[in-house]
């Protein structure tokens, strides 16, 4: 076992071999200098800045359906770790299905577009009847309460989602090897790019980041209903008294958000290093939650910067731990100590502003 | 008691309704937990979402101690001293993290909070000095016996607590298991506690941290320095959470990051106070009481009490063998959802808690009573007894 497959298999939950990782650390620990100038070689930090991208694409994708739906509503919506989880079951379940269909990688990837739209019209349907059902009779109470109903969500979804699994003898283990099976050739090779070595899977993943971000700010800017997100961002009575229905575009928002988080699921489930597995929710979770406050609540741009930093900081730092430092955590505990500093230094975060959401 | 109620003529009910012993002391030990968790949320509206940090702490302080890794402190020290340590290595704790966190309010309270907490949770998680495989947890090694309540120095008011290492004792005609033994030494200590954490809170202390909680620009306005009343108040309550941490330690032998550090047993305390009543210093050990009640009656494999085992006793083979659906039976389906999947039903009993009952159990009570129920309780008798 490589050190990287160790790294992989203990930092998230045991999944397959990493065959994604341009990184190979065959490299003892060596002093912090030696390891310094390794890093900072140009092959090796454009590797670590293509596999960040890659992480930061991904890390953008689970936290902007959270931004929206706080940046709007001001709900801390604590089932967005879940509603990713059912996406990247769902999402597998469909390439499943309808894998003994394609033949070839282009086949593949088009049904894993097919599985995006079932998936995203699934979670819509799910947060919307989320936001009808429950979260609706709380916006008159202290936004406490709004932290506990989704509290409660999460346990709810999880362990139905746990007994579906169990049930359907989804996995005697915590991965799901086949629907990771059902990825394309193309993306599992690693393509030679100049000097320095990307996988195709890190290749598509900052591609559809790039997508993601593009279709929300295009959203958000293009049509009436982001106006509508917008101005009830900024001030939520205001934009009632302007005659805008804020009810329904709660709804809305927090079934686009939904919708979203099962997206980022689907992308995923196609990911080595993650995989669908139940404790997916509470590991997705903490990492948007940490993207979206750094970046300031409730703003999509200091989402998409955050994402950035939190992505590649998560890059150099796996790569920091593979090759000079002897701590398995190293880039989960940097992640975190991103979220305190900011929180200390800048509580309102990169683009935060002083106050947001409010009813 | 339990066994007197389980010998009885509806035995075979009673072992399915009520909770083992077992159960009773993590209940206790969590319980104190998620009474400092709501010392500190319920009582300044501070939500301490990190608050398992300090359980940890004082878990980790413990096993630690006694496996001879803390300086200063060798595994011969007694239990109450190593305790005692666990709360103000948790106080500590809470003191640093609280003079930064403090600055913030609402949502980046309880952000921050569980940043710091994540941040220890995988240090520990990863620490090669904890223990060989820090991932698994660390035990304490077979030489140390077991730890003891009561006074130390005094080995007549000792009695050592857990369920395989704890004391059984023979009182007159009446034996105690080791773990019934456990039952009333950690029953004990939490009470202590409890009546400590209830003197804070009736205390002119106690009447600020409310005041906070209420209107915190207005007990500025009045003079009180609320940052250094917030930060005590924190300090408090990470103290017994060391000591909650302590116990489960004590009794259980063994500790995992899972099950102290992770940000999740925080989400476990929350749920006892909201069940219980946020604001009710007794209503997270009502909470923890439901929630766990409802985990063993929902959910109990086999062994023990339950609605799982009572149903197949009950039903008969006939009807458990009826198809259903699909080749789905009857006892499939109850053994598919009552086999350990209590958390969907305690989410939903949450859910609900949160939607219908704000005011959690006790608060629900004390509401229809008219003030804190052992205060009232004698004049409604007295009216029923006329």
């Amino acid at each position: 076992m490589t050190l990287t497959a160790l790294l992989l298999t203990t930092l998230f939950e045991p999944i397959t071999l990493a065959s994604a990782t341009a990184l190979d650390a065959t490299v003892p620990l060596v002093g912090f200098f030696e390891a310094l100038v390794d890093f900072l070689a140009p092959e090796t930090l454009a590797s670590v800045v293509v596999n960040g991208l890659a992480k930061a694409a991904l890390y953008i994708m689970l936290a902007a359906g959270l931004t929206l739906i706080f940046g709007l509503m001001g709900v801390l919506n604590f089932a967005h770790g879940s509603l990713t989880m059912i996406g990247a079951y769902l999402g597998g379940l469909v390439m499943v299905l309808l894998v003994g269909s394609a033949t070839g990688s282009l086949g593949r990837l088009a049904l894993f577009f097919v599985a995006i739209v079932v998936v995203f019209g699934l979670l819509i349907a799910l947060g919307g009847v989320l936001e009808v059902g429950l979260i609706r009779r709380l916006y008159d109470r202290p936004p406490i309460y709004q932290i506990l109903l989704t509290f409660g969500v999460t346990l709810t979804l999880d362990e139905l989602a746990r007994i579906v699994v169990a049930f359907y003898g989804l996995q005697p283990i915590s991965d799901w090897q086949a629907a990771l099976a059902t990825k394309p050739a193309i993306l599992t090779q690693s393509l030679p790019l100049g000097p320095i070595n990307a996988s195709g899977l890190a290749g598509f993943q900052i591609l559809a980041g790039v997508v993601t971000v593009a279709g929300i700010y295009g959203f958000l800017t293009q049509t009436r209903y982001g106006l509508y997100i917008r101005a009830g961002s900024e001030d939520t009575e205001m934009a009632q008294a302007l005659g805008i229905d804020v009810r329904r575009t709660f709804t809305v928002v927090f079934a686009l958000g939904a919708g979203i988080a099962g997206i980022a699921g689907v992308f995923l489930m196609w990911d080595p290093r993650w995989g669908a597995s139940v404790p997916l929710a509470a590991e997705t979770l903490l990492p948007a939650f940490v993207v979206v406050i750094v970046g300031g609540l409730g703003t999509f741009r200091g989402t998409v910067v955050a994402g950035l930093l939190v992505g590649l900081v998560d890059a150099s730092m796996t790569w920091w731990f593979q090759n000079a430092v002897n701590f398995t955590g190293l880039p989960q505990m940097t992640i975190f100590l991103i979220l305190v500093l900011m929180l200390i230094v800048k509580p309102q975060g990169i683009f935060g502003v002083e106050e947001v959401g409010g009813h | 008691m339990y066994d007197v109620l389980v010998n009885s003529p509806v035995g075979a009910e009673m072992t399915a309704i009520l909770p083992q012993v077992t159960t009773m002391v993590t209940v206790f030990y969590f319980a104190l937990f998620a009474m400092s968790f709501d010392f500190i949320s319920g009582y300044t509206g501070y939500l301490s979402f990190g608050h398992a940090a300090f359980y940890g702490a004082g878990a980790y302080a413990v096993v630690l101690a006694a496996n001879g890794k803390v300086p200063l402190v060798g595994p011969e020290t007694p239990f109450m001293l190593l305790l005692l340590v666990a709360g103000l290595l948790a106080a500590v704790l809470a003191v640093l993290i609280g003079a930064v966190s403090f600055r913030l309010t609402g949502v980046y309270f309880a952000m921050i909070t569980l940043g710091f907490s994540q941040v220890l949770y995988v240090f520990v998680r990863d620490w090669d000095y904890v223990g060989s495989n820090p991932r698994d947890g660390v035990a304490v090694p077979g030489g140390v016996s077991g730890f003891e309540v009561g006074v130390p120095g005094v080995d007549a008011l000792n009695l050592a607590i857990g369920r395989l290492a704890g004391d059984s004792v023979a009182l007159g005609f009446v034996e105690f298991t080791g773990t019934g033994v456990s039952y009333y030494m950690v029953g004990l200590v939490v009470l202590v506690c409890y009546f400590a954490m209830q003197r804070i809170i009736h205390s002119p202390f106690g009447r600020v941290m409310i005041a906070i909680r209420e209107n915190e620009e207005r007990a500025k306005a009045v003079g009180y320095n609320t940052f250094r009343y917030k930060l005590g108040a924190f300090a408090i309550s990470a103290f017994f959470a060391g000591v909650a941490g302590g116990l489960l330690a004590g009794f259980k032998r063994s500790v995992a990051p899972e099950g102290t550090f992770y940000f999740l047993v925080a989400g476990d305390a929350l749920l006892a106070s909201i069940i219980g009543g946020f604001g009710t210093l007794a209503g997270p050990l009502f909470g923890r009481l439901f929630d766990e009640s409802v985990r063993e009656f929902l959910s109990k494999s086999g062994e023990g009490g339950g609605l799982l085992p009572w149903l197949r006793d009950t039903l008969g083979e006939g009807v458990l063998a009826t198809e259903l659906y699909n080749g789905l039976t009857v006892g499939g389906t109850i053994e598919t959802f009552l086999n350990g999947h209590a958390a969907l039903y305690v989410g939903i009993v949450f859910v609900l808690f949160v939607l219908f009952v704000p005011d959690g159990l006790l608060g629900t009570v004390r509401q229809r009573v008219g003030g804190p129920v052992g205060k009232h309780l004698p004049a409604h008798l007295r009216r029923y007894l006329r």
